[in-house]
């Protein structure tokens, strides 16, 4: 995410959390926070619960951003490393955790089939790291299972209820039987790679636990110590892959 | 395949949960910025450093990039951060961290530092890096924060020993690690102990004495690197220095980085050294006469020659720094009395000091900021109170000040008050480098003592030349040392690391006792001249021996 694809990240975060942008600029936005958010992102539960104690209504504040330093506006600079961001990811990733969605169709009348997407979240780690995003889809009549599926889920627009004269059919197979396809799916991938990541980090970890062992050879009594340090190795070493779902949900698309 | 897969379930659960209950359900605006977070923070590759993008603010000097991407991708997490004084090692130390916590590999780190950098480390990691460090205060801070910077003296105490020791800390970072040199000490013991899965020491100095230094510096690291202790005795023992086996050389290459100023290609300010002679008034030069004359006065203290030398040094400092030794001569040997009284009169004489006029003047003409490194204490405050008198603001500065007030002071000097007035031991843990101008009002007879005092503002971050100006007061033992120490070897006017060769050999304790022992044994100027040519000689012997080996 570059500096100048941040604002529009903002923007559209406030747009998306219904909180109100009182100035826009280039480089500037000062938005009026809704009482959610604020409790969200504000960190003062001492005074929302204050608020709610006496049974008043509360005064949300207003957040100040600025993505240009070359503007003369007051306020928090927002860029790639500061917390203010990283706090409105995560506040992001958690409120757009799940979804329940339709297409938008105007004036006909179709079937919307049931598909189960989700993005996810594949981490390879070592004593190093590297991540990778998957998006899988699956139908819910047929079974079939589509990758990057969330490249056909951003051309279409989506409405919270099922458009006038449209209808929805009836999953065949469970979201959650679903989902377990998704998985069997994920792991076979990752079975199918060749991970030389992982391999690589094994060759290191024989190679610190062989000199490891030479330093305590024959010392009885550092057996502690060298337990500890051969754990260390472990930890550091065993290469593991962690696996998560960052959001995924329900949505239903006109057959095509 | 031989890696086990572990999934995170967390959603599944929720989301049946959701199913249950018809909702609620995200719009698809936040669905779309939840993805395109992820995809923000997610590592594209093993290689590479991603803190950079996450600190737009810093400029990283191409000499620390390296360092934290060799460290990271080639070290595997465990190193020796060796850059000369002045480099930037906790930018370094700041880098890696910071890149581990970005890739989730480290959550808990515990930093070891000197207890006077405490709030400084806390202070960089919280503005520069954004890593929320909290300064150990209160016992359960080990358990709840993170990110916890302490000095090593109070963490190896009980009851905070036990309790480090429960935790498992990703990274471990200690500061000034040549004080971890000898194995047989708490401190070694302590860290020892930890459970660390990366671990960095940061060391300007790794080999101070002996090659075994390094040994257990690494074994500290990285266990069986250089072979256990008795091999290691058999091999390398008898070595000098580490230039001496090339095997050697290449091991610990490959677990230290280390960086000279030279190679890094920046523009360092000039140093501008000045000697400024002082002759001693009537009444000083009486004193001063009086004290070597003592030293025939047998048996008037019990180590004479030393004594002798100390109060020597003293009365080129201050009457008050002599008083203050003479009070506790007295105050153990009650028979001297008769001796000192005499010598206490001819002190009386004294109304004021050349010295301390000549920094007082000189300090009106710099008209900006200025510290003054005394080796005494009772010199300070005697400079504190004569500055006063002339409307010349200063802050005092030692080594025992608590955190808090060692940072408050450097707030005082940076914003209110024009001196610094620094003893020895206040040289450490500040930077100070807003300051470019620094009086020696007396000199260390240890090199590397100096060189840490002018490190103090000849460092990363001084935008102008350092003006250095050295007090001497003429026919002392002050020009001796002075003359044959500091002029011959020039020490003022390199920069740090074309030093640390030589001075690292120096730094033994018993470099400066042997200087002062030459001086106090000489029974004529002409034997202490021919004395003191000799160690110039093998110090200049040792640097050239160095230069060939580099």
């Amino acid at each position: 995410m570059q500096q100048h694809d941040i604002q529009s990240f903002l923007e559209r975060f406030f747009a998306a959390t219904h909180c109100p942008v009182l100035e826009r600029s280039d480089g500037h936005i000062r938005v009026q926070l809704t009482v959610d958010m604020d409790k969200q992102l504000m960190n003062r539960p001492f005074y929302w619960h204050y608020v709610e104690r006496i049974g008043a209504s509360g005064e949300p504040l207003q957040l100040s951003l600025i993505t240009k330093q070359s503007t003369h506006e007051k306020g928090e600079y927002i860029h790639f490393g500061s917390p203010r961001l990283h706090q409105i990811f995560s506040v992001a990733k958690m409120n757009g955790r799940f979804v329940r969605l339709y297409e938008r169709v105007s004036g006909r009348s179709v079937a919307l089939h049931p598909w189960l997407h989700v993005n996810i979240l594949i981490s390879y780690e070592c004593d190093r790291k590297q991540d990778r995003l998957l998006s899988l889809a699956i139908h819910l009549i047929s079974g079939t299972i589509v990758e990057a599926f969330y490249d056909v889920l951003k051309e279409k627009k989506w409405a919270a209820t099922v458009p006038d004269y449209c209808f929805t059919i009836s999953p065949l197979i469970k979201p959650i039987h679903g989902l377990a396809r998704l998985e069997a799916y994920i792991e076979r991938i990752i079975t199918s790679e060749t991970h030389e990541w992982a391999n690589e980090a094994r060759a290191r970890w024989e190679e610190d636990l062989a000199l490891l062992q030479h330093f305590y050879e024959g010392v009885e009594e550092k057996r502690e110590e060298y337990e500890s340090e051969k754990e260390a190795l472990r930890q550091r070493y065993e290469p593991n892959i962690h696996i998560s779902i960052i959001n995924g949900g329900l949505f239903y698309l006109e057959a095509k | 395949m031989n890696v086990t897969i572990h999934w995170e379930r967390s959603w599944k659960d929720e989301f049946i949960t959701r199913m249950e209950r018809d909702g609620p359900w995200a719009n698809w605006e936040l669905y779309e910025l939840a993805r395109e977070a992820a995809e923000a923070l997610a590592i594209p590759q093993f290689d590479g450093l991603q803190a950079p993008k996450h600190l737009p603010h810093m400029t990283i000097l191409p000499h620390q990039y390296e360092v934290a991407r060799q460290v990271v991708e080639e070290m595997n997490g465990k190193a020796i951060l060796a850059d000369e004084v002045g480099l930037g090692k906790t930018i370094e130390a700041g880098l890696i961290l910071k890149e581990y916590m970005i890739r989730g590999l480290v959550k808990k780190a515990l930093i070891l530092v000197p207890a006077s950098l405490v709030s400084q480390w806390v202070q960089e990691l919280n503005e520069k890096f954004f890593i929320p460090a909290v300064a150990q205060k209160k016992s359960y801070v080990w358990e709840q924060c993170d990110v916890v910077v302490s000095s090593i003296d109070t963490a190896k105490k009980s009851p905070h020993r036990e309790i480090i020791y429960e935790q498992a800390y990703d990274i471990v970072i200690i500061d000034e690690a040549h004080k971890l040199k000898n194995n047989k000490t708490k401190n070694y013991e302590f860290v020892q102990g930890l459970k660390k899965k990366f671990c960095l020491l940061l060391t300007a100095t790794p080999i101070q004495n002996r090659v075994e230094e390094i040994f257990h510096l690494v074994s500290l690291l990285k266990p069986g690197h250089l072979g256990n202790a008795e091999q290691f005795q058999k091999r390398y023992g008898k070595l000098r220095t580490l230039h001496d086996d090339a095997h050697l050389k290449e091991l610990i290459r490959k677990v230290m980085i280390r960086h000279r100023r030279h190679d890094t290609g920046i523009e360092w300010t000039k140093r501008h050294v000045e000697t400024v002679f002082i002759d001693f008034s009537e009444a000083e030069r009486n004193v001063y006469e009086a004290i070597q004359q003592l030293k025939r006065a047998q048996p008037l203290f019990s180590d004479a020659s030393l004594s002798h030398i100390t109060l020597l040094r003293e009365i080129c400092s201050s009457k008050e720094a002599l008083f203050c030794t003479l009070k506790g001569m007295l105050e153990r040997q009650p028979n001297i009395e008769a001796t000192i009284g005499t010598l206490l009169q001819k002190m009386n004489d004294i109304t004021e000091h050349t010295k301390a006029k000549k920094a007082l003047e000189l300090i009106q003409k710099i008209n900006d900021k200025v510290i003054v490194f005394t080796e005494y204490r009772a010199t300070q405050l005697y400079l504190q109170w004569f500055f006063k008198q002339h409307g010349i603001s200063s802050v005092p500065f030692r080594g025992g000040f608590k955190r808090s007030k060692k940072d408050w002071m450097k707030e005082l000097f940076q914003h209110r008050a024009q001196v610094l007035i620094a003893t020895e031991a206040g040289g450490e843990g500040i930077n100070l480098q807003f300051c470019n101008h620094v009086i020696n009002y007396d000199l260390p007879w240890n090199p590397m003592r100096l060189e840490q005092r002018i490190g103090r503002v000849h460092r990363l971050g001084q935008t102008k030349d350092v003006n250095i100006y050295n007090f001497v007061v003429r026919h002392t033992v002050e020009e001796h040392v002075f003359m044959l120490l500091y002029e011959k070897i020039r020490l003022f006017e390199r920069v740090v690391g074309e030093l640390d060769d030589i001075l690292m050999k120096l730094t033994s304790p018993s470099f400066s006792n042997h200087v002062e022992r030459i001086i106090a044994q000489s029974k004529s100027e002409g034997e202490l001249k021919i004395k003191m040519q000799n160690v110039v000689e093998i110090l200049t012997n040792m640097e050239d021996g160095a230069h060939a080996a580099t």
